[in-house]
């Protein structure tokens, strides 16, 4: 008890004084994650919204793969990418294994159907009256379907939310094929991890601390921007 | 005035055959009742003319070229500009009344037809004036009453000057006071030469002045004789 009363004292002054290093790793791993769900969001929401709104042959099939691929094991993307990136893999040429281009494509495979199907989830309980409102309104295609997302902007927020919150704390992806290098593509779980193994335990608890603080930060904004509610019991 | 005439609209859902060729013209001087059953197909065919559910098969003419009949996929554009559909609920967008009145209005942004910001102002507030809501401009639209909401959706209809306007069971759940004050905005609607096409059960009692009547029935369409 005394020794992880220590550690947590330890873990705040490491993050209080700036800890240069602490801070870089914190650092990498937002700039990595952002940038998965930034570049995989605007896809995924796309599909979703072709799931929602139409029929095509294969949709059904897609829906339940999507959703399969949800719970696809962080490790098991991490394994695939680091035979496919590989020197001797068929990506190989590319030399993006352990670099920050590797975690971000693997956090993007990893986001990229919870993305698809929490998306899908809100655009679907969405009204099609909404799109034949839009239509009939006079807007092309295009704008009814930024119309149709802004009508759905809470769900789809959720679902960007608990995208970020799915890779930002993943380790095994990132551990295989960003390597954790230290400055390069060490991140908070990566740190966790290896601090860890160390049996250092402050560093960890201070990483540990700044994914809770950033997980509860986020979900104070979505519930912020999804207002209050308005039914009395 | 707008002329239009309509050839073997059909439409089949799940081998059930919702409407069987229908033959009609339209004129934009037209004030139509449709009725029929529950499933006839009024709300169907509504949303084929507005542009918003493919047919089997459709062909559209203009009188002043009725010879030339043109098919779904080059109508559907015109159908979109020409009519606008209100659902039997209307659907209003999240933000204020004012913001669902110049929806219609924001639509042409990056074309020549773009309006400026005091001419959709002065647009919308003419639609408010012409609903008598002008103290809800800054309402949110969620809390407004069903009649309040039909009548902000015919408004926002009216603001884009479609040359039809097709309402769906306008006053289904409608109180008597809201059903009153809908009409009247209908009428204003009519006097502004807009054709309407309203789907109803209601007998309305001679508030609004149909000139013309359909009837669906097992997916075929009959004109029925209005008297005077």
């Amino acid at each position: 008890m005394d020794d992880l009363s220590t550690a947590t004292s330890q873990a705040f002054v490491l993050l209080l004084t700036g800890n240069a290093e602490l801070w870089e790793i914190i650092a990498i791993s937002f700039s990595v994650s952002f940038r998965a769900i930034l570049f995989s969001a605007p896809l995924a929401i796309l599909i979703a919204f072709f799931l929602a709104s139409f029929q095509f042959p294969m949709r059904r099939f897609l829906i339940a793969l999507f959703n399969t691929a949800m719970s696809i094991p962080a490790v098991v993307v991490g394994l695939t990418l680091y035979l496919l990136l590989s020197r001797a893999g068929p990506l190989g040429d590319l030399k993006l294994l352990f670099t920050q281009e590797a975690m971000i494509l693997g956090q993007m495979l990893l986001c990229f159907p919870l993305l698809v199907a929490l998306s899908y989830a809100a655009l679907q309980s969405l009204d099609r009256r909404a799109w034949e409102t839009a239509i009939t309104l006079g807007a092309h295609p295009i704008r009814a379907f930024f119309s149709v997302l802004k009508e759905a902007h809470f769900g789809l927020m959720a679902a960007v939310i608990a995208g970020f919150g799915r890779i930002i704390a993943e380790v095994g992806s990132s551990m295989m094929i960003g390597g954790n290098i230290l400055h390069h593509t060490r991140n908070i779980p990566t740190a966790i991890a290896l601090e860890t193994s160390k049996g250092s335990f402050a560093q960890g608890i201070a990483l540990g601390i700044v994914l809770l603080i950033m997980a509860l930060a986020l979900n104070l904004f979505l519930s912020y921007i999804q207002g209050r509610g308005e039914l009395s019991l | 005035m707008i002329n239009l005439s309509l050839d073997n609209i059909s439409y089949t859902i799940k081998k059930k055959v919702i409407l069987k060729q229908l033959d009609f013209d339209l004129s934009s001087d037209n004030f139509i009742l449709m009725t029929g059953q529950n499933g006839s197909g009024k709300s169907t065919l509504l949303k084929i003319l507005s542009g918003l559910l493919k047919p089997d098969s459709f062909y559209l003419s203009y009188a002043q070229d009725i010879s030339v009949k043109k098919n779904w996929s080059v109508s559907k554009n015109y159908l979109r500009g020409t009519f606008c559909y209100l659902h039997q609920t209307p659907y209003l967008f999240s933000g204020t009344v004012f913001d669902n009145i110049a929806y219609g209005l924001k639509q042409h942004l990056f074309s020549k037809r773009r309006l400026k910001w005091c001419e959709i102002n002065h647009k919308v507030n003419a639609a408010l004036k012409m609903i008598d809501l002008q103290h809800l401009s800054d309402r949110p639209s969620h809390a407004l009453s069903g009649g309040e909401k039909q009548r902000v959706a015919i408004a926002r209809s009216w603001v884009i000057e479609p040359d039809f306007i097709l309402l769906d069971e306008p006053f289904a759940n409608m109180d008597k006071q809201s059903r009153l004050s809908t009409y009247e905005t209908i009428n204003q609607l009519k006097e502004d030469n807009i054709g309407i096409i309203i789907t109803s059960h209601d007998p309305h009692n001679g508030e609004l002045k149909f000139n013309r009547h359909f009837h669906l029935h097992q997916g075929n369409m009959i004109e029925k004789f209005i008297p005077e």
